[in-house]
């Protein structure tokens, strides 16, 4: 069956478990929602929620125990690099390349470019994140705002279908995350990128999202998905944002007392 | 009130503290050196020497310091030292190499099965505390009296320690690391080269200098029990020879230049750590 219009990523009814040493753990429990070209989805919820582990299963990195993900009705199937990750961690960056030879480098692995264009690439990726000053650094040299610019900047010189960010600002003070926050948005209106960003942070989603998906933990499920348009000029004021807080509060937490948060 | 304080305020002239950067003297600025202060006590420890050897005045027990430079000097001129240098340095480099291969290839298999894993954990417990040396009997009998039984121990001085470090320089990469390498495609010994190796190269220089450290032992060691074969020994059998025929500053020769190489590799080693593991910000 065809449909008019399908969503580029389709994830449906999917369980997700692991394994530790001791138990299986259940993840998240036939999780569904779908993201559209140019969508900036958030995946809310507190912690427990299976939110990050969502984010790697649409990464390739867990096949799901049931239920499927599909990228434009394409099963997804291990890692790729038409689904970057952008992780929390700022030692996502390789200490032994510089700035410019870590964003060429995922070029050249890839396929993506030769190794002559690839460095014109990677210039061009680091001038939008304004770090063409340090493009020779390595990055135990730069502070941690600065190197997750430099991971976006290499994600986002992939041009990849879907750029998955994994709370990559929670490691960051509090200035440096509102600056990085307004600098993504900027990144965004210039390239369009579809984005699901994972986050615990009422705030960050609604800044960042055009799409809340709701989760509640133990095990992951959907509770509600929301749409935002801030974008809407006519929305844009506080009382808009106050009431989405409130509702997104309201759906989180209402129930509070069965789950350890 | 206190706003009139700032606006008065003046902070005091700076001849009344002190200087702000006074140069250090010509003879500080050397005493900083680290090679000057090495320098100096080599320099020491060659006066003690001579001083004691004079005193003592046997040569056939302990020859002075420049009776031994001078026989350094011409077993390197005109004698065989050169060559003997040569022989050992060939056939260390290719134990090196093949151990360093082997450990390489166990470390990734390692990595990449939960069997290899084991299998390096049970043959390192066993091997790595058995020393090269004690193996050479059994070698002289497989390989005969020659290169090959060598070759044989040196590899196996060498591939343990190796194996050990970068098994574990390996398993202490973290997550992060190894799912960007997959996240743009990296697969099998790509994945290995580009990702495993350099993020685990800190552990892995560590292994490589204690390797290189137990072979060049063994190597000495090995020459000096069964010496010349076909017709070209090492610096082991340089100093054996020389012991038999009573050139005792030729024995001290012979360790000197195995102290010197031992020095110079640490250095070269040193110099890679500063290339690398210093410049990259990566502490193990």
């Amino acid at each position: 069956m065809v449909t008019a219009v399908s969503p580029l990523l389709d994830v449906r009814d999917v369980t997700l478990q692991y394994k530790t040493s001791e138990q299986l753990v259940t993840a998240t429990w036939k999780v569904s929602f779908q993201a559209d070209r140019s969508d900036r989805l958030v995946l809310l919820g507190p912690s427990g929620c299976g939110k990050s582990t969502l984010l790697k299963a649409i990464g390739g990195y867990l096949t799901p125990a049931e239920g499927a993900i599909t990228l434009e009705g394409k099963p997804v199937r291990g890692p790729g690099p038409d689904r970057v990750m952008v992780f929390q961690e700022t030692e996502q960056l390789l200490p032994w390349k510089t700035v410019k030879q870590n964003v060429a480098f995922a070029l050249i692995a890839s396929g993506r470019a030769s190794r002559q264009d690839a460095a014109d690439q990677a210039m061009n990726a680091i001038r939008t994140v304004k770090l063409e000053k340090f493009a020779d650094a390595y990055p135990h040299t730069l502070s941690g705002g600065m190197k997750q610019r430099v991971a976006i900047a290499r994600c986002l010189a992939m041009k990849p279908d879907i750029v998955l960010m994994d709370e990559p600002f929670a490691a960051l003070d509090a200035l440096t995350r509102q600056q990085m926050q307004e600098e993504l948005l900027e990144l965004w209106d210039r390239s369009k990128f579809t984005l699901i960003f994972v986050t615990h942070s009422i705030e960050e989603a609604i800044l960042l999202g055009n799409r809340v998906v709701l989760l509640s933990p133990h095990p992951g499920q959907v509770k509600e998905i929301l749409e935002v348009n801030l974008d809407d000029p006519d929305n844009r004021f506080y009382g808009c944002y106050d009431q989405l807080r409130d509702t997104i509060n309201r759906v989180l937490f209402k129930d509070v007392g069965d789950y350890v948060i | 009130m206190s706003s009139d304080k700032v606006l008065t305020f003046t902070p005091p002239t700076v001849e009344a503290i002190a200087d702000i950067a006074r140069p250090l003297s010509r003879a500080e600025r050397i005493w900083n050196q680290a090679l000057v202060r090495k320098g100096f006590i080599l320099l020491l420890l060659a006066v003690l020497w001579q001083l004691y050897a004079r005193q003592l005045n046997n040569p056939l027990i302990f020859p002075t310091f420049s009776e031994s430079v001078v026989a350094l000097w011409q077993a390197f001129v005109h004698g065989e030292l050169g060559s003997r240098v040569q022989t050992s340095l060939t056939i260390l480099l290719s134990g090196y190499a093949i151990g360093i291969v082997l450990a390489t290839l166990l470390a990734a298999l390692a990595n990449g099965t939960r069997l290899g894993n084991d299998l390096l954990e049970v043959l390192t417990a066993m091997f790595n505390p058995l020393p090269a040396i004690a193996l050479l009997p059994l070698a002289l009998l497989w390989f005969g009296l020659g290169n090959g039984s060598i070759t044989f121990v040196l590899v196996h001085a060498v591939l343990w320690p190796v194996a050990l470090s970068t098994h574990s320089g390996f398993a202490s990469i973290s997550p992060t690391i190894r799912m960007v390498g997959r996240n743009y495609g990296l697969t099998g010994m790509q994945f290995v080269l580009q990702i495993l190796i350099p993020a685990a190269f800190p552990a892995i220089l560590t292994g490589l200098k204690n390797g290189w450290a137990f072979a060049w032992r063994t190597l000495i060691a090995a020459e000096l029990v069964f010496g010349v074969s076909s017709g070209s020994g090492g610096i082991g059998w340089f100093i054996y020879e020389n012991k038999n025929q009573l050139e005792i500053a030729y024995v001290f020769a012979g360790l000197l230049t195995v102290i010197a190489i031992g020095v110079a590799m640490d250095s070269l080693f040193r110099l890679v750590e500063q290339r690398t593991v210093n410049r990259w910000g990566m502490k193990y």
